[in-house]
């Protein structure tokens, strides 16, 4: 059957002229959005293709010699593991139940809107102030010398505020629902917390504990002043020892060792970045498997 | 005379669940009680009707104390619920949770399974003196579920979360999780709002189930409902008691012009 009006519902040059700006802007974003990741991509490549050479066993497990021009960085890696795992058994703990007792106890008043105004400052403190107050106040004024435990405790600092906020941000993605049900029904805060708020925010919160992880393990300012050194031939054996780590070995390979070959420190460099890339990996799939366990 | 000797001469049979006094309400500057006695009969279904604002809702949320959770409330005047004050400085409030119940507009089943939705409150209230339903978590869990008229449904789910089922279900499983810890009150705050026809005509067909173990107050804003699903019926304005009657007295011969208005859709 003929319609009517064929033309009613043909498009009108306004129509077009939309649709044409439409496109532009989604070609905008895409653009953009490409640009964003080539950087990761260059510095990967870059890292694989300069670097992937000087990877090997022995590379990974040995230590250096010949002033460090060969051999390989095991003494570093190793560091590097024992700063960010003491700096995490330091911060996460800290860091998350502070942001409980911010996000679930603490009203909204002076005092907390002060704290949370603290915190957000203390996440923007450049790392090499951290490094300056790190020396100041764990290497000298608690005694602790240049060792992981005060570069760790440097790190911890540091890295603490990003723990609450992430924290404190997902204990606040749980529905306020779910609260006031559980505390209708005679609960405490403390088992509401517990049984309801925690559960449901874990995985926002090992989000935020794999950030850190990653940013910790990249700092050199705040290690370089506190616990980490160019070199020592001795392998920490407690927390009170001083230690190589890999982002200061990097940049002690790339600048300060003449007539160094070019792949040692990009496979320096490329072996931070895979135990930064391996353990966030591991996190997520922790994470994935948790979600998974608990069917939220 | 202990309390109860007391409260046995000033209330004969019928026995009141609920038993206001003077209640006076204020959120910040605003009052929104003005001198509310009202006595509710244990073991019935008391509707609250009354047009938006009228102080239905906030009445029903004195009975188990959760508008101080806001801060700037303000009360006087007394709520006994079976027979003691639960204003007094004495009471703890956990119990006050336990003896009465609340379901909300919206259903809130927590995010955690059908099973364990049913046993938290139990969970919480087992050990810590007061009745409770005896008996092994599985018996606990078919028992309530069979009081709702869910346990056919869902019997085969258990472990499901219960934030899956359809609101008619989950409103439901509100009311079930509420009754392992035998409270003497059931509060429902417009309970079948947010349900279409049919579930509504579910969650009334279990109220009617319930009726006569326990004590419903129920608020809404369905004229059919109240008429319907009470016994007796509260029309409240302005933050005060206007009329309480036997509902099918209240709806054929209400005493009051405001009533009579209300009930007719002159305003609402």
């Amino acid at each position: 059957m003929a319609t009517a009006n064929p033309t009613m519902f043909q498009a009108s040059d306004l129509n077009h002229h939309n649709e044409r700006v439409q496109k532009r802007y989604r070609l905008l974003f895409g653009l953009m959005t490409l640009l964003l990741i080539t950087p990761v991509l260059l510095i990967l490549g870059t890292l694989v293709v300069k670097g992937g050479g000087a990877i090997s066993w022995e590379f990974l497990l040995t230590a250096p010699t010949d002033g460090m021009r060969t051999g390989g960085l095991f003494p570093a890696l190793l560091g590097t593991i024992w700063l960010v795992t003491v700096a995490l058994l330091l911060s996460v703990p800290i860091g998350i139940f502070a942001a409980i007792y911010l996000s679930e106890y603490a009203g909204d008043n002076w005092f907390t809107r002060t704290i949370n105004l603290a915190i957000i400052n203390l996440a923007g403190v450049p790392s090499i102030v951290h490094a300056l107050f790190g020396l100041g106040a764990f290497v000298l004024f608690f005694k602790f010398g240049t060792s992981i435990l005060a570069a760790s405790l440097t790190l911890a600092v540091m890295t603490m505020p990003v723990v609450i906020v992430a924290t404190r941000e997902s204990l606040q993605a749980v529905p306020q629902a779910f609260r006031e049900a559980c505390w209708n029904m005679g609960a405490t805060r403390w088992q509401t917390i517990r049984r309801v708020v925690l559960p449901n925010s874990i995985t926002g919160i090992l989000t935020g504990v794999i950030l850190e992880v990653s940013r910790t393990a990249g700092e050199t300012a705040p290690i370089m002043f506190t616990g980490a050194v160019f070199f020592t031939p001795f392998l920490p054996q407690s927390v009170f020892d001083q230690t190589m780590a890999l982002s200061l070995h990097l940049f002690v390979t790339a600048t300060q060792v003449p007539g160094i070959a070019d792949e040692v420190p990009f496979g320096v460099a490329l072996v931070l970045i895979g135990l930064v890339l391996t353990m966030n990996s591991v996190s997520i799939a922790f994470r994935m498997w948790l979600r998974g366990k608990k069917k939220w | 005379m202990n309390n109860q000797q007391t409260a046995a001469l000033m209330h004969p049979i019928p026995r009141y669940a609920i038993d206001s006094r003077k209640l006076n309400l204020w959120y910040g500057t605003f009052q929104a009680l003005y001198d509310v006695d009202l006595s509710i009969r244990e073991g019935l279904i008391t509707s609250m009707i009354g047009p938006s604002g009228c102080g239905k809702s906030t009445f029903l949320r004195s009975v188990n104390r959760i508008n101080e959770r806001l801060g700037y409330v303000r009360i006087e005047g007394s709520v006994h619920v079976m027979n003691e004050n639960i204003y007094d400085p004495q009471v703890e409030l956990v119990q006050v949770r336990k003896q009465v119940g609340m379901v909300f507009q919206r259903p809130n089943p927590l995010p955690i399974s059908i099973r364990d939705n049913i046993l938290f409150s139990h969970r919480l209230h087992a050990k810590g003196g007061g009745e409770v339903a005896q008996g092994t978590p599985d018996e606990i869990v078919e028992q309530s579920l069979r009081q709702v008229l869910l346990w056919d449904k869902v019997k085969d789910q258990l472990k499901r979360k219960a934030t899956e089922l359809s609101l008619e279900e989950q409103q439901k499983l509100c009311i079930a999780r509420l009754l392992p810890v035998k409270p003497k009150v059931l509060l429902m705050d417009e309970p079948c709002s947010a349900l279409d026809p049919k579930g509504t005509e579910a969650v009334e067909e279990l109220l009617w189930e319930l009726r006569g173990q326990y004590t419903i107050l129920i608020v809404t804003h369905n004229m059919a409902q109240a008429r319907r699903a009470s016994e007796e019926c509260v029309f409240m304005l302005m933050g005060k008691v206007v009329e309480h009657a036997l509902t099918e007295e209240m709806f054929v011969t209400p005493k009051h012009r405001e009533t009579a208005d209300y009930i007719e859709g002159r305003y609402g």
